[in-house]
């Protein structure tokens, strides 16, 4: 037979069973920790306490390396976002989200415990230099080729009056420069004019150049002024699609440049192939006139559907 | 009464990891029929962060005024965890009793931790063993108590594990008796601090009876507490098993 069992030895039996379940168990105190990562890469950390959050006893880290405040950017390259909050004595909860992600994460955390790390995804994380540059290139390009056909329209005008090489250069030039200037100070809040004024000046400068084309076989000095004014009208209307589509807060100047230098190279294009095209029919003044109508023509439409709007 | 060692000193830092954990009342002071609500802390310097009700966690939660004892109600989840209706006079002692939980620590911080609970014998019985270098592997549990209103017999124990029960309570002074499944624990050391003040920390060992007083030197809100460390029961995958008792009130 054996011992008989006792008192204490039910108890430990009780605490072991018991154990089993709770072992990992810890108080779990009321404070909420939320990061949440955006997509203009910055992030957020706040503390819900019911006592005052101790900001200096939370430590943040992209990628292993401590960031000095509970706001800021994120930093280029960073992938990965750990955490610890020495700012309590029980467990926490430490929610973290990137920004235009449904789901949340929520770790359950010690005062001395380091998250695990928490993966950011490919939107909040900033683009390199290099990206940037590439992005707006590729934008810039693209709001030329294929989808800006007024502005294509607009070239082609001034191609059709270009008599020589050189009366060419010069007015795409004086266009180039102009809505450089009008882009920069419009995106830096210099100057600012209405879209609903912009879109049918712009479409309104197609006809003018167009019909000038029709008028004249000449390039007359005021055209390359005219041109550059004109230019200003696009550079604002450029600047307003920049906007929507956003700059870079911390790359701000390379992201301008490089969706000028993308917007020049798709004029280019566009002349290029005009030239490889049309350039044997520059001479041919009916050609000309018959092009310079058709777009005079949907130039007026633009200005008077841009207006209607 | 045995001599007691009474010691006022400078709070030393505890390490974080082993935490105090003690019950503070909406009111020390409720009138028949108020409600009081009964916030679950776990800190240090008597500075601490409220405990969501975890019924996962509650071994016993209750209350014992004039007529007997009843569980304490709460929302799960909610802070503060209890609200007590002082359904039967001024006076009533609440209790909180978790079931354990696992705790690892580096052996320095775990060293540290035992001299400032008094635990040498367990700081022995680690050198003794070669353990001194090792992590700790601990089971704690709380036995939290708090006395609501004045003129109430408190020195009725609860039943718990480990638990502080004042013998007797004034505004200058207190006698309180450490006990361990129901026996009176000698010689371990119980701390008192006061919640306004609580770089004021006094130190006294328990005597043969478990018995300990104080000197209170000033009113308001105290915290008397006590860590008793055991070996922990097989299989239970700890060394040690740690029990915190404390006591808040005001006098």
């Amino acid at each position: 037979m054996g011992e008989p069992v006792g008192f204490a030895d039910v108890r430990k039996l009780a605490l072991v069973l018991l154990l089993a379940t709770t072992a990992s168990a810890h108080e779990i105190g009321t404070t909420q920790i939320h990061a949440l990562f955006r997509r203009d890469h910055t992030y957020a950390v706040t503390i819900r306490s019911v006592r005052k959050p101790a900001s200096e006893k939370a430590f943040v880290y992209f990628d292993g390396v401590r960031a000095s405040a509970l706001t800021g950017d994120i930093p280029a390259h960073a992938h990965t976002f750990t955490f610890r909050y020495e700012g309590t004595f029980a467990k926490y909860t430490l929610t973290l989200q990137n920004e235009g992600s449904d789901s949340v994460t929520t770790q359950w955390l010690d005062a001395e415990t380091t998250s695990n790390p928490f993966v950011l995804s490919r939107d909040v994380i900033p683009p390199t230099r290099f990206e940037v540059i590439r992005q707006y290139v590729a934008l810039g390009f693209t709001h030329i080729l294929p989808e800006g056909f007024d502005h294509i329209l607009f070239v082609l005008g001034l191609f059709l009056l270009a008599t020589s090489m050189r009366a060419l250069l010069s007015q795409i030039t004086a266009f180039t420069v102009a809505h450089s200037i009008s882009l920069a100070l419009t995106m830096y809040g210099v100057v600012s004019l209405p879209s609903r004024v912009v879109e049918p000046a712009i479409a309104l400068s197609i006809a003018c150049v167009a019909i000038e084309n029709v008028i004249t076989s000449r390039l007359h000095p005021w055209r390359v002024v005219v041109v550059f004014v004109f230019g200003l009208l696009h550079g604002m209307g450029f600047a307003g699609v920049l906007r929507e589509l956003g700059l870079p807060r911390r790359q701000f100047v390379p992201a301008l440049v490089s969706f000028n230098v993308g917007v020049e190279v798709g004029q280019l294009v566009v002349i290029a192939v005009a030239m490889l095209l049309f350039a044997q029919w520059l001479r041919n003044r009916r050609f000309v006139v018959a092009c310079s109508v058709a777009i005079a023509l949907t130039g007026l439409f633009w200005t008077v559907q841009r207006i209607a709007i | 009464m045995k001599r007691f060692l009474v010691i006022a000193c400078l709070l030393s830092c505890a390490p974080l990891g082993a935490h105090d954990f003690w019950i503070e009342p909406s009111t020390f002071r409720p009138a028949t029929g108020a409600m009081v609500m009964t916030t679950l802390l776990v800190g240090q310097q008597f500075v601490g962060d409220p405990i969501a009700r975890d019924s996962s966690q509650i071994e016993r939660f209750v209350v014992r005024d004039a007529r007997g004892e009843r569980n304490v109600a709460g929302f799960e989840g909610h802070n503060p965890a209890g609200i007590v209706r002082m359904e039967n006079g001024t006076a009533a002692v609440v209790g909180y009793r978790s079931k354990p939980a696992f705790l690892s620590m580096p052996p320095e911080k775990f060293e540290q931790y035992l001299r400032d609970e008094g635990l040498d014998t367990v700081l022995a019985a680690r050198t003794r063993r070669g353990e001194s270098k090792q992590p700790s592997r601990e089971i704690y549990s709380r036995c939290a108590k708090t006395l609501l209103g004045v003129r109430g017999d408190f020195s009725r124990p609860l039943g718990f594990r480990l638990e502080l029960t004042p013998e007797s309570l004034d505004a200058s002074r207190v006698v309180v008796r450490l006990d361990y499944e129901s026996h009176p624990l000698a010689n371990a050391l119980i701390i008192a601090m006061h919640r306004d003040d609580p770089s004021l920390r006094i130190r006294v060992r328990s005597d043969a009876h478990g018995r300990a007083a104080f000197s209170l030197p000033k009113p308001g809100v105290w915290m008397i507490k006590s860590v008793y460390m055991i070996d922990a029961p097989p299989a239970s995958g700890a060394e040690w098993e740690s029990l915190w008792a404390s006591l808040t009130f005001e006098n």
